[in-house]
């Protein structure tokens, strides 16, 4: 480590080889001290942006706190409260698990369809995934979600349209038998972001493989079934953990379209919903942060049961 | 290069600094610098509001407000996020069911001491100010008088050829109400106020019972409660009020509520919001006392502060705060902005300055709350902590029972116990 710094410190005939940030970082600091360094930003900002009011959040499901005085410590209080005597938590666990269970799955095979069929060599593909890819930038925006209000209310256009073949449609947005699957309907309408990997993953398949299949006369739907899904199945398992893991957070439609009420009667009220009124309209932050809590325990176990099954289903290259 | 501050510097700086106070950077006087102003309500009042920052901006030298406003449901959870980041406006809209809740948890300022200085309120009554008193304090100043009012398309009655009486009963609106269903195109003669916390209130205090007791305990019985389900489940049946999945469509705002919505020619409100309706709804409109139990039944109303201003605990402008609350509820120019978009005014001499220049709606809020005369009851006393969420409760009980996920005796017990409850966990 001396050959370099002497060559530094001499100016004069021999050219100066000036080394770069990194080489440099490194000679001082060695090679993990220059990965903090270059790590900080990203770091300081998870410090104190996220894991810093997570921990306090941590805290926070311990005590009692309206908002405006200071917690006091309360002990288990609070989960064993959520535990044994909270029926809107039921409820919107409920709900949420039946948000999750139908728009996962339902939004990721709307998604690889369009993939396949703009995985045929279209003219313009880049539009048409431009196009297809526009809800997902517009879909968690209040805008569309006061849309999708005015759409299936009473009467919306939706209701218009059915009414022209003579059927008369419920207030679907109002309705306590409905208003959920609408919020479905506005999730898997926002397919874009699956429906792009699964089109990067489609262009994986090496096109030899269909030869191959076509030479020995299997049909389109074999191949699909064989080829295919099998050699998407990772593809499919990475888009299935992250929408899941998105749906359990899903907040904004359910939010704007019931009002904030999670109504008519809890249909709609999302976990996450539940928790934000809890925390902001009856001042009970702490009671919100121990619901917040077990939410995170809800997910990680959903997506530890997706990693342990995995190796079952999930077909690597290997 | 290096920098010595010598004695001379400090004397040429000194100077230059004195220069510049006296060519107008002087030191803040209370007057002078910036406040925030949060309020909840729709497009005509934010307009209003804006119009009397300005004219008190132009009328103080150095006062810059900032005003901020939201809707009624999303208004009490962006307060609350921003008191609890400490970060709460300095001019407060507060409203009776929350400024106790936010005063007994510490976030409000005591006003009384600001009498003798920024804020003397000239011309407002002992009586005005209780309202806005708990425990011997003054936690806010009332905007303006209000009371609870039935909002009914005139339009409605005419082409439906209905009289419509001063006063009427729930009997009446049952024989009536029929008849006007499907007048003018409205498919329904009032909106389902069965979930809607006002309604029950002005129905139980005609019974002689309230919401809420002295002692914050509810002040009413599973009985009350069943009867008023009844009342309306019998409504709904005979088509007269809205059915749930209609109803449920409202968001407790002016522009969701049945009547801006052409479902229903009648809706309950208060008399404050009749310039905002009329300005969105086509039709004349004109407000009734609420229906009456029976033909001399009294004291179901109240004359109550339409809302009011707090400043918050924490603000660090509270002479510049309450100098501008000041303005807002005695000066002249301001009234003449304001109307009675937010109540009747209580300074005399804000009512002298208006009462001439109102439109209709105008002059009939005044009205209205003049004449009530045996309708009106005392004001109830200060709600507990958790209305808020109870206010959430009825509407949700009320739903259940609408749509007949709950038989009518099990709604009325399910109210009963979780708004119990909820009062017990506050």
């Amino acid at each position: 480590m001396s050959q370099p710094s002497d060559i530094m410190e001499r100016p004069g005939p021999v050219p100066v080889v000036r080394p770069t940030l990194r080489a440099r970082l490194t000679r001082r600091l060695g090679p993990t001290g220059a990965a903090y360094v270059f790590l900080f930003p990203w770091l300081a900002g998870f410090l104190v942006l996220t894991a810093g009011p997570a921990l306090y959040s941590l805290y926070l499901s311990f005590t009692s706190y309206d908002l405006i005085s200071s917690p006091s410590w309360i002990g288990l209080d609070n989960y064993m409260r959520i535990a044994t005597d909270d029926p809107k938590f039921e409820a919107s666990v409920k709900v949420t698990l039946t948000f999750v269970l139908l728009s996962v799955p339902l939004k990721l095979a709307f998604a690889l369809a369009v993939a396949l069929l703009l995985n045929r060599g279209l003219r313009g593909l880049t539009v048409y995934r431009a196009i297809f890819y526009l809800p997902s930038l517009l879909g968690t925006s209040v805008a569309i979600a006061v849309l999708w209000r005015q759409l299936f209310a009473g009467d919306g256009l939706i209701n218009n349209l059915l009414a022209k073949f003579g059927i008369q449609g419920p207030s679907w947005i109002s309705d306590p038998d409905t208003a959920l699957y609408t919020l479905v309907i506005l999730a898997i309408w926002q397919f874009g972001s699956p429906m792009i990997i699964f089109l990067a993953g489609l262009r994986q398949i090496p096109t030899d493989m269909y030869e191959a299949a076509s030479i020995d006369g299997a049909s389109k739907s074999r191949q699909f079934w064989r080829i295919t899904l099998p050699l998407l199945t990772p593809v499919v398992f990475f888009n299935a953990v992250v929408q899941t893991i998105e749906a359990f957070k899903a907040f904004t439609s359910a939010f704007i379209i019931s009002g904030g009420t999670g109504g008519p009667i809890n249909s709609t009220l999302f976990y996450t919903l539940y928790l934000y009124q809890e925390a902001f309209g009856y001042f009970r932050m702490g009671y919100a942060s121990a619901l917040a809590w077990i939410l995170l325990v809800i997910i990680a176990f959903f997506t530890a049961f997706s990693f342990l099954t995995a190796r079952y289903w999930v077909h690597y290259d290997d | 290069m290096d920098f010595k501050l010598d004695r001379r510097g400090l004397l040429l700086g000194g100077s230059a600094l004195a220069a510049a106070t006296a060519a107008g950077l002087r030191p803040a006087f209370a007057q002078d610098g910036r406040i925030r102003l949060l309020w909840w309500g729709s497009q005509p009042r934010a307009d209003r509001t804006f119009e009397v920052i300005s004219l008190f901006e132009g009328s103080h030298d150095g006062a810059t407000v900032d005003g901020e406003t939201v809707g009624w449901s999303d208004y009490w959870t962006r307060l609350a996020t921003q008191v609890a980041g400490r970060n709460a406006p300095d001019v407060i809209q507060m409203d009776y069911r929350y400024i106790f809740e936010y005063a007994r948890r510490g976030a409000l300022a005591e006003l009384e001491e600001f009498r003798d200085s920024t804020m003397p309120l000239e011309g407002f009554n002992d009586r005005t100010l209780e309202g806005g008193s708990a425990d011997g304090h003054l936690y806010g100043v009332s905007l303006g008088a209000n009371s609870a009012a039935d909002i009914c398309n005139m339009d409605a009655f005419e082409a439906a050829g209905i009289e419509l009486p001063a006063t009427f009963t729930y009997d009446d609106l049952r024989e009536f109400g029929p008849d006007l269903a499907g007048a003018a195109d409205i498919p329904y003669a009032t909106a389902d106020e069965s979930g809607y916390e006002t309604a029950f209130e002005n129905w139980l205090r005609q019974r002689g019972k309230a919401l809420y007791t002295d002692e914050g305990q509810l002040g009413f019985s599973q009985e009350d409660a069943q009867d008023w389900y009844e009342l309306w489940a019998g409504l709904r049946e005979d088509g007269i009020c809205v059915p749930p999945d209609i109803q449920a469509l409202d968001q407790r705002q002016v522009e969701t509520n049945m009547l801006t919505l052409g479902h229903a020619a009648m809706a309950v409100a208060h008399t404050n919001q009749l310039v905002a309706y009329q300005s969105l709804n086509p039709a004349t409109l004109e407000m009734r006392p609420l229906p009456l139990i029976s033909p001399d039944a009294t004291g179901g109303h109240y004359r109550k502060p339409s809302m009011f201003f707090s400043v918050a605990k924490g603000s660090e402008n509270k002479e510049l705060a309450t100098t501008f609350i000041n303005y807002f509820v005695t000066n002249p120019e301001a009234a003449k902005v304001l109307d009675v978009e937010r109540g009747v005014p209580e300074s005399p001499e804000m009512r002298e300055v208006i009462e001439p220049m109102l439109d209709e709606a105008g002059q009939a809020a005044i009205a209205f709350i003049e004449d009530l005369g045996e309708l009106a009851g005392p004001l109830p006393p200060p709600p507990p902590k958790g209305t808020g969420e109870i206010q959430t409760l009825m509407i949700r009980l009320g739903q259940e029972v609408g749509f007949g996920q709950r038989s009518i005796s099990e709604g009325a017990e399910q109210l009963v116990s979780e708004a119990s409850s909820i009062l017990e966990r506050a």
